[in-house]
């Protein structure tokens, strides 16, 4: 027996296979969406004001035209989709031909605008939260928030995995050559070059291991025997001279001498420098009460490195004022702590004039600290407000990637996942466009079905993003 | 569906309507988000109102026309129906967990914490 | 193989007459697009990872029992070696590695597939009469999605960081913050499970999409929705809990992938603290989200295990009493009832967790209604027997055990729905009795049992009797041994997940079960060795429970022994319908060749008429049409739809 209903419907049902299987297909893509929308939701409003980090609204953390232009393209493609579709039950393969490339491009423009808009925020933005939960946004010129270090004396653990360290070797180290000082066997070879290491230490772990359980096994039965037995070397010390730069994250303990590692490596050497340099571009005061404003660190570093007061004078009128504003709602005058906290307090656009990507959005801007981004103090990059932040009174450095904060991990984690859609209805129409003719010759109507069930994925993927442009960009 | 001519033709014309008034809606989305606050970026919940029930209208359109849902037979709604219920359960039921706390253990907690 | 090759070869023997366009062996046996060999190769991986779960378990109980003896055997041997401590203990770092990937292989990786996978596989086509699965492209690429997730998960162990061990709820934070120690973070076992899950996931769903597409397009002439067997029903449910309960699941693996490789903050609070150290993430994350998703899937979950084992058993019952299914309209709505409620129940793992009590109080009644459902199907089960005069082979042996077994688990459930008790019970070992009753002398004897009553479908031979007794028996035995005295262990307050067995709470473990000079303490000293009149203690109970857990694994030898041998020397079937049954499945030849049936099947009756008074033998298959009237009844069930 054939498999029936492939391309014509079945009477009761009024469907053929492949319409049902996308519909519940797309059922459960409704639930995978729905997921990531109550997540959305949930930690949206699960945040608490003042304790975790601020959830900044789109609009002022997003440049919109990209998405909006994208808005555009998705809604055109699926006009396209449609017309396609259209041509095929026309039995015109060339008219259905021309809408489909329109489909394709229309999906390489999508995705360019993403590439776009994701590394201008994972290059461009950075945030630095400081010990008392003031922040400075801005960008973080050349990797300064790793820190630098330069190393002598390494010692790995072969009981966990390869050590971390070597993709953290500065590039222009080349091909660091380390020199074996204890903990491998005689007929080991006495030096590593750093492109063999990996190689090296799973060799050294593997041999480790067996040590270590054959000492396990000997103690156990009762064979050891105490200064005769060698225990098993399960540490290597290695000494090489090189630079590198070093990602915090992984760092559990650290002085102006030692490195220790969260996978039990240490490196020995000296501290180069540690501070961050931020070329400044707004002031986020959203976790801080309204009344202790003026006190916060950030001011602080601001004046160490401009010696200009315009932006603090300014910002501080802003926030004067606001208080007059909000005292109006409060009748004997006393405004509660919480209400001074919140969403309302995040100085941005400090430095306008320059006019380059970061002022789309100073239409609504509430609190401009004016175009006052004090050219003539810093002398960093283009004349901006360089802020040098010693490492103690940064508690947390990011970029505008995931990490920032949830509203990014789930701005890249819901238009990723639904880039990754587009990726996938791209291929799938494409594969109609260049492959489907055999099909159409064979039963048109069949590449009609075909195209209508493909169709029906491209829109929902055009319909998720018409709900995700409000709630990432404007909301 | 759409067999003949005269009702592809007709198909068409809908396609391009309803295109045209989803590039209207999302301008008007944008336009509100902006325009709704002169008091500056910030969000009442009736701009979070409004953004939902224009992308709902929208979203509505494509299912309805670009997605055939107006033509397609009542199995079709059965599934989608499961899959609407469950997912409001979802997202309700959530919200109701998260709003409905034991206030001192939380309290407690975010003190400790401060 | 097309139409006109079964047709032609209809008179003869139907599966060897395709030699003349036989696909390679690869394509026949390993990518096989045939829903039945797909059923095959799904049941017998599940049977091997179910294995392998069973015997973490075994080191397990023996950790539960023997928490500072070395372990035995194992620890003579170098590659096991490693993983134990420097005496050849088992370490608590390897029991929760081991429970963890005990909970997630069984369930994942051991009972779904064999269930859903295997059985609805092959035997939900044949049920409805139709040529293969809707989609056996997307049926293929489910199982390898399935099989690729399976090797993962054992690919992990052998990582330097070894398997995950935080639970099969892998809870985060403690899921997210587990195994830090290693730089590449995606080579941990922790991050494996995840892209192990997403693979697993994605293959339940492509199964879902294929099985409900089946179900509704896929049936044969006259075979109304009606008409259906339970089985299928069952199937139709569970397909809609997969498709759309583990989605949620899916993003939360997403997530906590985020979470652990990009350093987003999804389920992280914030001013978490690992290691004394403040945690280098931005927080403001809610580990409370991570529970909801987990559950959101983790209810309907059990559903999705405990469903196909009653529809098996409805199957095999009425079989093997010759009388209809009791009440099978009612048992279609319970079923459809108990797959809507189960997406509404989940937060009841969660009383404990800070929710304020009208949220509780909601879950609690919605669980508590749940628990009508299945009380109706148990008990149309239990009245299917009634006055039947019953066949009592190992498959029926097997299906009627699981009346009884499901009842304790579903019973014992009903006090975990609600919060006060809750309070005491909550992460004990009264839990692990309660879902252990339910999924293993539940739905693993329900397994069995379709395992007996299918195999002549696909071999042609019987399996043996004599073993099926062989294993029956110990296996009831041996799994009361094991999980009843959880019961009271859990109720004394032993903690779950303990890697010595409660050992470390003296105040706990030392309570009085039962004195030493009582029946039961003279027994029990006497079978453990120990001296006369000592008496019982509650932690003594771990003793009986991890000696029965070996027990049954011996009492699994010749349930393995009948399945190979019969393969090759059962006795052979006489016919295509062995047990006299009635539903479709039995209509094809023996082995169903590639498209099932010789002919296009038509259904004519409803699925369990046995003992049709007036009728000519004790059973009326569906296939057979009506003697009286000659005139198929099709007819009349075309008008109906
Ligand atoms: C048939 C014999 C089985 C035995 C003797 C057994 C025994 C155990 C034991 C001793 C634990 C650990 C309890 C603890 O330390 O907290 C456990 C946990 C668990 N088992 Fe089983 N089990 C069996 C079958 C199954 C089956 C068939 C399933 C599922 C379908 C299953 C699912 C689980 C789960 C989910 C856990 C919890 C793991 C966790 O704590 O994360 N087990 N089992
Ligand atoms: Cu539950």
């Amino acid at each position: 027996m054939e498999i029936p209903y492939e391309v014509t419907a079945r009477r009761d049902t009024g469907l053929y296979n492949a319409k049902i299987g996308v519909w519940l297909f797309l059922a459960s893509e409704v639930m995978l969406f729905g997921g990531l929308f109550s997540a959305y939701v949930f930690l949206r409003v699960g945040t608490q004001p003042g304790f975790d980090n601020p959830w900044p609204m789109g609009i002022n953390v997003q440049k919109i035209w990209p998405g909006f232009i994208n808005t555009l393209v998705l809604i055109a493609s699926s006009v396209f989709v449609v017309f396609a579709w259209v041509a095929l039950k026309e039995r015109k393969w060339q008219v259905f031909q021309r809408w489909m490339w329109g489909v394709i491009l229309c999906a390489v423009i999508f995705m360019g605008f993403k590439a776009y808009e994701y590394s201008d925020k994972l290059l461009n933005h950075h945030d630095v939260k400081l010990v008392d939960n003031s922040i400075l946004g801005g960008k973080i010129l050349d990797r300064t928030h790793k820190i630098r270090f330069a190393a002598e004396e390494v010692t790995v653990d072969f009981s966990g995995g390869i050590p971390g360290f070597i993709g953290e070797i500065d590039e222009d180290a080349g091909d660091v050559e380390f020199t074996v000082v204890e903990g491998a066997d005689e007929d080991d070879p006495k030096t590593v070059k750093l492109s063999q290491f990996k190689k090296w230490f799973s060799t050294q772990r593997r041999e480790a291991m067996a040590e270590a359980v054959a000492e396990k096994m000997k103690r156990r039965k009762g064979t050891w025997e105490e200064g005769k037995d060698e225990p098993a070397v399960t540490k290597a010390k290695l000494t090489a001279k090189f630079n590198m730069h070093v990602d915090p994250h992984y760092i559990v303990q650290r002085n102006e001498e030692t490195l220790n590692y969260r996978d039990r490596t240490t490196v020995k050497g000296k501290l180069i420098d540690d501070s961050i340099k931020l070329e400044l571009h707004n002031i986020n005061l959203q976790m801080i009460p309204m009344q202790q404003q003026d006190a916060v660190l950030a001011w602080k570093l601001i004046h160490e490195s401009t010696g200009n007061d315009d932006i603090k004078k300014q910002v501080l009128e802003t926030r004067d004022s606001r208080i007059e504003g909000i005292k109006k709602y409060y009748e004997d005058g006393v405004v509660p702590v919480k209400a001074l906290r919140g969403p309302y307090v995040n100085y941005h656009n400090l430095h306008d004039s320059h006019g380059h990507d970061h002022g789309h959005d100073h239409s609504h801007g509430d609190a401009h600290a004016g175009d006052h981004g004090s050219e003539e103090a810093g002398g960093g990059h283009h004349g901006e407000t360089i802020v040098t932040i010693p490492r103690d009174q940064a508690r947390f450095v990011t970029n505008h990637g995931p990490r920032a904060g949830t509203y990014y991990a789930i701005y890249f984690t819901m238009t990723g996942l639904h880039g990754l859609h587009v990726i996938g209805g791209a291929l799938v129409l494409a594969y109609f466009l260049f492959f489907g003719k055999r099909i159409y010759l064979k039963n048109p109507e069949h590449l009609a079905n075909r195209v209508e069930v493909g169709g029906l994925f491209w829109h929902f993927v055009d319909l998720v993003w018409i709900f995700l442009f409000p709630i990432m960009y404007l909301m | 569906m759409a067999s003949s001519q005269e009702e592809l033709d007709r198909l068409k014309k809908s396609y391009v309507a309803v295109g045209a008034a989803l590039f209207v809606f999302t301008v008007v989305t944008v336009f509100t988000a902006h325009w709704w606050h002169p008091f500056g970026p910030v969000m009442g919940w009736r701009d979070v109102v409004l953004g939902l029930i224009i992308a709902t209208v929208k979203s509505s359109l494509v299912a309805l026309i670009f997605m055939h849902l107006n033509h397609e037979r009542g199995l079709v709604y059965k599934v989608l129906t499961f899959t609407f219920y469950f997912f409001l359960g979802l997202m309700a039921l959530t919200l109701f967990a998260l709003f409905d706390p034991i206030p001192e253990a939380f309290d407690a907690i975010q003190n400790a914490l401060r | 193989m097309s139409a006109e090759a079964t047709l032609h070869d209809a008179t003869g023997h139907a599966h060897d007459g395709h030699d003349h366009h036989d696909p390679p062996f690869w394509k026949k046996y390993i990518f096989s697009t045939d829903h039945k060999v797909i059923g095959i190769q799904y049941g017998f991986t599940a049977l091997v990872f179910m294995a392998v779960g069973f015997f973490l378990m075994m080191v397990m109980r023996w950790s539960i029992a023997y928490p500072d003896r070395p372990v035995p055997f194992l620890a003579d041997l170098p590659w096991f070696q490693s993983w134990l401590d420097a005496d050849g203990k088992v370490t608590g770092e390897l029991y929760n590695m081991f429970g963890a990937m005990h909970g997630t292989i069984m369930i994942f990786l051991g009972v779904v597939p064999l269930a859903f996978g295997a059985f609805g596989n092959y035997v939900t086509p044949l049920q409805i009469g139709a040529p293969d699965m809707a989609f056996p492209r997307l049926n293929m690429a489910s199982y390898w999605c399935f099989f690729l997730g399976g090797v993962l998960m054992f690919v992990s162990f052998f990582l330097p960081s070894g398997a995950a061990k935080a639970g099969w709820t892998n809870y985060s934070p403690l899921a997210t913050t587990t195994d830090l120690g290693y730089a590449n973070q995606f080579w941990t076992g922790q991050t494996q499970w995840l892209f192990a899950m997403a693979l697993l996931i994605t293959s339940s769903l492509l199964g879902a999409v294929n099985f409900i597409a089946t179900i509704i397009n896929l049936r044969a002439k006259g075979m109304t929705w009606m008409r259906l067997p339970f089985f299928v029903w069952a199937m139709l449910v569970t397909g809609f809990l997969l498709l759309l309960a583990f989605p949620p699941l899916e993003v939360a693996a997403i997530m906590q992938i985020m979470d652990r490789l990009v350093g987003t903050s999804f389920f992280v609070p914030t001013g978490l603290n690992v290691a004394g150290q403040p945690f280098d993430v931005a927080g403001g994350g809610s580990p409370l989200l991570y529970q909801h998703l987990f559950w959101f899937l983790g209810h309907p979950e059990v559903y999705v295990l405990i469903l196909p084992a009653f529809a098996i058993v409805a199957e095999i019952i009425p079989c093997n009493t010759r009388r209809p299914l009791w009440g099978y309209k009612v048992m279609v709505y319970a079923a459809m009832v108990l797959g809507f409620l189960s997406f509404i129940v989940w937060a009841h793992h969660m009383y404990l967790t800070g929710m304020g009590t009208s949220v509780s109080t909601f879950f609690q009644t919605t669980t508590v209604l749940i628990s009508v459902p299945s009380v109706i199907l148990i008990t149309s089960l239990l009245i299917s027997l009634w006055g039947g005069s019953i066949r009592f082979n190992s498959a029926m042996l097997f299906a009627t055990a699981f009346i009884p077994m499901f009842g304790i688990g579903g019973l014992t459930g009903l006090p975990l729905a609600f919060n006060n008790l809750v309070l005491h019970l909550h992460d004990t070992y009264y839990v692990i009795g309660h879902f252990h009753y339910v999924v293993a002398p539940g739905t693993i004897f329900a397994l069995f049992a379709g395992i007996y009553h299918w195999f002549p479908k696909h071999t042609g031979r019987m399996m043996s009797e004599k073993l099926g007794q062989l294993h029956f028996w110990p296996s009831l035995i041996f799994m009361n041994g094991i999980f009843l005295p959880m019961f009271f262990q859990g109720m004394a307050g032993f903690h779950r997940r303990a890697f010595d067995g409660g050992a470390a709470y003296q105040q706990i473990s030392s309570q009085l079960f039962m004195p030493g000079d009582s029946v039961f303490g003279g027994i029990f000293n006497f079978l453990f060795g120990r001296a006369a009149g000592q008496d019982i203690l509650m932690i003594d109970l771990n003793l009986i429970m991890s000696a029965s857990a070996w027990l049954l694994a011996l009492a699994q030898i010749p349930f393995v022994i009948n399945l190979f041998i019969s393969v090759f020397n059962g006795k052979k079937v006489t016919s295509d319908n062995p047990w006299d049954a009635t539903t479709l499945e039995w209509a094809t030849p023996t082995p169903p060749p590639h498209g099932n049936f010789l002919t296009e099947p038509v259904t004519y009756r409803t699925a369990y008429e046995y003992s049709v008074p007036g009728a000519d033998e004790d059973f009326l298959p569906q296939f057979v049409p009506d003697k009286e009237t000659g005139a198929p009844e099709p007819a009349k069930v075309a008008a109906k739809h």
